[in-house]
């Protein structure tokens, strides 16, 4: 075990190259369309000669593979699940943001680019978000077409609200249940391919590498979680769509089974990683009762529309929040940031939780959670139209708390949820290893620092539906007469067997520990160093801690049973282990970058108000990690000429 | 998808599909609970004296004449209902291995469903005494004593209904059948609402209460009998 | 609390399966199920066993990985919640709990509590979708839905495929999901132009792979999406729909 603290950052990491995205030298709205022009096409007729794969089938991945398909390419698509509509989109509750600007509230494309741009405090890239603002209206319609039953008003049109961080209303939902009824819509079309012969559905199949030969990607190894086989499939082109990795941290707002282990194989591999440690605290999730939850339950975000934070003024009040007298309430959010309120952006909303409940102001028998209060909407509007709103939100927290939110107010705290790192790709969604696409969550381009509520289901969707089903052809046309990668080939029998050593090797461990325990340690330690606010101590402290607990891992990890059949906690242990050299990564681009952006504050950098504070002479850039020992530091300058550079404000 | 995560479908093509099998059995059904509604107001006339019950048994036997021979409608529907009774009694049975297949090794327990989850054992109760019933009354072999068979001039229901009745054993039947009838029709006839795609709230709660009124009416109109007899009333 | 737990052991599908009793110390109340089941998990695992393997994912509800029966009640025994959202508070005090895989023969036992519930992916797949390419949409605003029919639909479309509603059937039957499917997509104008198709392939399916319904309503009593009965009917007047059209709209 190293100790870090005194070790220099140019020790830690070398300094890249600039990288380029391939954006036409055209104005940001213009980019789209150019570099759609400039596509390559592959005739109908040859189509079905191409075979692409896809792994993931949440709303990118189930979005590309279908559209892939309908096109006529031939679409392998893998997922780790039972089923493609197990996906973690489906837990998105609140809604889909889209520029369609039909109310007169002055909405338009490029007030939603500025939201979104300003939103991410310019570490996107704008060009990007222009593309996400434009295809936005098409995929309203299109999942609307494909069975999403969007909420309408009494004339029949669609209903919208407002979301933390605009001041329109432009979020499109069906309920608390936006994500699921889209997921499922997609998970509809996909199925729609698999009998129309087009797509092969591989599901309970894990990927655990990805096969890279001649320079491209040509293929991926699985583990059939069923019966542990190990094998390799191939293919012109290959897509990762698995999502997030929030889960690093244990508790966080993800599914259980969510993790880092497609992308980062495929980082192993070649495919730069784009910051790493942006990683957004969802303001209003629910706090953790006990240190073994498997993981935290999330609170829409639209319940800010109606609900109003508060601590009470005094730290350590112990009365029920109904007995606190309104002069002895702290409505923070609506003090600090007058013109948001309630719906201050996400990472704003987070550190101001936090910076309440570090001074003792927290509530709940953990002191770990603010109060967001309905008491005023349901005087204002009435229990029918809260409950018409958010009944299945107020029910589900009365399940897990055993408290009525209509009676007392909800206790939330802030949680580990979206990352707006990923893999690193060019404008075409294609990462630095040529013939590998990445899409949704897995990706990096549009959020920046800091997501905007409702933009990941509609980025997921634009990834899936309308940009890879023309970028991937791109790659493809030069492809035209090329088989597939032979079965046989020494890159894909070398990833094969390197797949079975792992496995093998986490089996062979022999220690006393699961696989669990060294995840909840690992959470702990990135909570502490690389959380809501990081120090340059904290980031070196956790460092070396992480660094501790892999050396731990791979000494003390005991996985029950065998590799033959299903064994989840062989799956958990091989994602902790991802989990573990990720972690290391996370924190090593956190110390690197000297300054705060969004949901990366580094207290260091802060303004004398206390807001993230950039430094954009040196950082307006995206960083993009190469592997290595050390690992190297690639950057990709941003430019921004549509929103012009500000300090983000709230007030 | 994948061998190893999709299995075959495992019941072969060729069959009479269960989607048709559940219709024909509301449709048969219905058929029986309207001929136990229009037999229980054949009943009911035993309280208007035996001259008016055995005038309305003659009447059946000749109605319609000379259109149709005498006791032709009896027999078109004899014949519907047996047609009916054959396709109800082995559709039911077709459904009910169906279901012990699709349900497999391990029987849902536990649940609280006694009317839906009885259905094929008051079926089978039903069966039999309707077997008794016909030889009872209408064949006269397990009948009374006193059974007399119906001329061409003269019928002697009332005599042998209430002859029949008299015996315990077979009013006692006669009292627990009506019950059985009872929960069979509520559950059959509320859950044909289901058969007949019946989706709307409203629909399918006015459905219930044709139900039940329907269950109820035939089997407390026919109770009638049995208790008047006891009672010396009839 | 002390509890007493029976739980389902099952190497492989091929496998018989047998009874697993364990004593849970300190299963405090405001666990949930699934928690449970990680407690459980850790104790065996510390006395050297291998865990309990058993499916979940998002645990809020929304994914419907989750699903185990708890003394013969699909999910658990508060109605209508799925197991991850089932808390031993509500448990009325039970001090034993038999834990056992969602069952029906469509559900074969992949491990423990693990089953393979892939028979309601080829209902979807024989029918439950719309023939719509990428793009090709028309503008979601130029046929107006009526609010309550909009939010009919999704009443219908709300069902997260957890199965419970088949193994809750003593028939084996899979209505309430099909007829939620075929109901949530025969409401909105679009995916209803192909509903006599939808209706034929998705009943066609449902006869080859799951029991006759018989109404015994124990599916809507589960189901954690609150679907109702009306679903089941929806499969038959569908069909019947179809069958008397004659046509694939």
């Amino acid at each position: 075990m190293t100790d870090l603290a005194d070790t220099t950052i140019d020790a830690l990491r070398q300094v890249g190259r600039a990288l380029d995205p391939g954006v036409p030298d055209v104005a940001p709205d213009q980019a789209w369309a150019v570099r759609r022009s400039q596509h390559r096409l592959v005739s109908p007729g040859n189509r079905r000669h191409f075979r692409v794969i896809v792994v993931g089938t949440g709303l990118a991945g189930a979005g590309a593979a279908a559209a892939l398909a309908e096109l006529g390419y031939h679409v392998d698509a893998f997922t780790f699940h039972d089923a493609p509509r197990r996906a973690h989109s489906v837990a998105a509750q609140g809604g889909i943001n889209a520029a369609r600007a039909r109310a007169v509230d002055n909405d338009s494309v490029h007030r939603f680019v500025v939201d979104t741009v300003k939103g991410g405090d310019f570490r996107a890239r704008e060009a990007d978000v222009f593309r996400l603002a434009a295809e936005s209206s098409r995929v309203i319609d299109h999942l609307n077409a494909i069975g999403a039953p969007f909420a309408r008003e009494y004339g029949g049109s669609l209903s919208t609200r407002s979301f933390g961080g605009v001041q329109v209303s432009r979020t499109y939902y069906t309920r608390g249940q936006t994500g699921q009824q889209l997921q499922v819509a997609a998970a509809q079309a996909l199925l729609r391919q698999v009998k129309a012969g087009r797509v092969t559905l591989h599901t309970r199949h894990e990927m655990l590498d990805l096969v890279v030969a001649d320079g491209r990607a040509q293929g991926i190894v699985t583990r059939d979680l069923v019966n542990g086989q190990i094998r390799a499939h191939t293919a012109h082109a290959v897509v990762l769509a698995t999502g997030g990795y929030g889960s690093v941290f244990h508790h966080s707002t993800l599914a259980v089974h969510s993790n880092a282990t497609a992308v980062w194989r495929a980082h192993l591999r070649g495919a730069l990683f784009a910051s790493p440690s942006f990683v957004q605290f969802h303001p209003t999730a629910l706090p953790a009762d006990s240190p073994n939850q498997a993981k935290t339950t999330l609170m829409s975000e639209s319940l800010r529309n109606d609900g109003r934070v508060w601590v009470p003024t005094h730290p350590g009040d112990a009365r029920r929040p109904n007995e606190i007298p309104e002069h002895e309430r702290d409505y923070y959010l609506e003090r600090r940031y007058p013109a948001y309120g309630n719906l201050a952006p996400r990472d704003i909303s987070s550190r101001a939780a936090r910076v309440e409940i570090d001074a003792g102001r927290g509530v709940g028998p953990q002191k770990n959670s603010v109060y967001l209060d309905f008491s005023d909407a349901i005087a204002r509007l009435g229990r029918a139209t809260i409950a018409e709103r958010y009944g299945n939100l107020f029910a589900m927290y009365a399940d897990v708390t055993g408290e009525d939110p209509y009676v007392e107010p909800m206790r939330i705290a802030p949680a580990a949820h979206f990352v707006m790192g990923g893999l690193w790709s060019d404008f075409d969604l294609m990462t630095s290893v040529p013939g590998l696409f990445v899409g949704g969550e897995a990706g990096s381009s549009y959020h920046g620092a800091n997501r905007l509520g409702a933009n990941s289901l509609l980025s997921a969707c634009v990834d899936g539906w309308f940009t890879l089903p023309l970028t991937v052809p791109h790659h493809l046309a030069g492809l035209l007469g090329e088989p597939v990668l032979d079965s046989d080939a020494p890159e894909v029998a070398a990833a094969v067997a390197s797949v079975r050593e792992r496995v093998e090797a986490l089996l062979a461990v022999g220690g006393r520990t699961r696989a669990s325990s060294f995840h909840r340690e690992l959470g702990e330690v990135l909570r502490r160093g690389c959380g809501v606010s990081r120090t340059e101590a904290g980031l070196r402290a956790a460092l070396t801690e992480v660094s501790a607990l892999r050396e731990r891992f791979w000494a003390d990890l005991w996985v029950p049973g065998d590799g033959g059949r299903l064994n989840q906690e062989l799956e958990s242990a091989g994602r902790v282990a991802d989990f573990l050299d990720l972690a290391e990564l996370m924190c090593l681009d956190a110390l690197d970058r000297t300054e705060s952006a969004g949901a990366h504050f580094r207290d260091e950098f802060q303004t004398a108000l206390g807001e993230a504070k950039r430094d954009d002479d040196r950082w307006c850039s995206v960083s993009a990690w190469e592997h290595g020992s050390p690992p190297v530091r690639h950057h990709e300058p941003l430019h921004f000429s549509a929103v012009p550079m500000a300090e983000r404000d709230y007030r | 998808m994948t061998s190893t995560t999709l299995r075959s479908a495992t019941t072969s093509r060729a069959r009479v599909s269960t989607f048709t099998l559940k219709l024909a059995m509301a449709v048969t059904g219905w058929l029986f609970a309207l001929f136990a509604a229009v037999h229980m107001y054949g009943n009911l006339k035993a309280w208007f004296g035996a001259d008016a019950y055995n005038g309305y048994a003659h009447w059946l036997h000749n109605a319609l004449y000379p259109l149709l021979p005498r006791d032709g409608l009896l027999w078109i529907m004899r014949i519907v209902l047996a047609v009916a009774l054959v396709v109800h009694v082995v559709a039911s049975l077709v459904l009910y291995l169906r279901g012990r297949r699709a349900r497999g090794r391990f029987r849902r327990r536990g649940h609280n469903r006694w009317a839906a989850a009885t259905m094929p054992w008051t079926g089978l109760l039903l069966l039999a005494f309707l077997t008794f019933h016909i030889l009872d009354l209408t064949l006269g072999i397990a009948g009374a004593a006193e059974y007399r068979a119906a001329t061409a001039d003269e019928s002697f229901a009332y005599q042998n209904t209430v002859a029949s009745m008299g015996r315990p054993l077979a009013g006692a039947a006669y009292l627990l059948a009506m019950l059985v009838l009872l929960v069979h029709l509520v559950h059959g006839l509320w859950s044909s609402a289901t058969e007949f795609g019946l989706t709307g709230r409203r629909t399918r709660k006015a459905w219930k209460v044709i139900a039940y009124v329907l269950a109820i009416g035939i089997t407390v109109g026919n109770l009638t009998l049995p208790i008047g007899v006891w009672t010396g009333l009839l | 609390m002390k509890l007493t737990v029976e739980v389902w052991r099952q190497e492989s599908p091929a496998d018989a399966g047998r009874w697993e009793r364990h004593e849970v110390d300190d299963a405090a109340s405001h666990l949930s199920l699934l928690d449970l089941l990680d407690l459980l998990n850790d104790q065996i695992a510390a006395a050297g066993g291998e865990p309990v393997a058993y499916e979940s994912d998002c645990r809020e509800g929304a994914c419907g990985a989750c699903g185990v029966t708890v003394n013969g009640v699909p999910h658990g025994p508060v109605p209508r919640t799925p197991s991850c959202r089932q808390h031993l508070r509500s448990f009325d005090g039970a001090t034993r709990l038999r834990i056992e895989p969602l069952r029906s023969a469509a559900f074969p036992v992949v491990r423990d509590l693990v089953i393979d519930r892939s028979a309601l992916d080829a209902l979807v797949t024989a029918g439950g979708h719309v023939a719509i390419n990428s793009g090709t949409a028309s503008d979601a605003e130029a046929l107006p839905i009526g609010h309550d029919d909009a939010e009919t639909a999704l009443d219908f479309a709300a069902c997260i495929g957890c199965g419970a509603c088949v193994a809750a059937c003593p028939n084996g039957a899979a209505h309430l999901f099909a007829g939620a499917k075929l109901a949530h997509l025969a409401m909105l104008p679009q995916p209803a132009l192909e509903r006599g198709r939808r209706a034929r392939a998705i009943v066609d399916e449902l006869e080859q792979r799951f029991g006759p319904c018989s109404t015994y309503g124990e599916c809507a009593e589960v189901c954690p999406a609150g679907i109702s009965l009306a679903a089941v009917a929806a499969v038959h007047r569908e069909g019947i729909r179809a069958w008397w059209r004659g046509r694939d709209d």
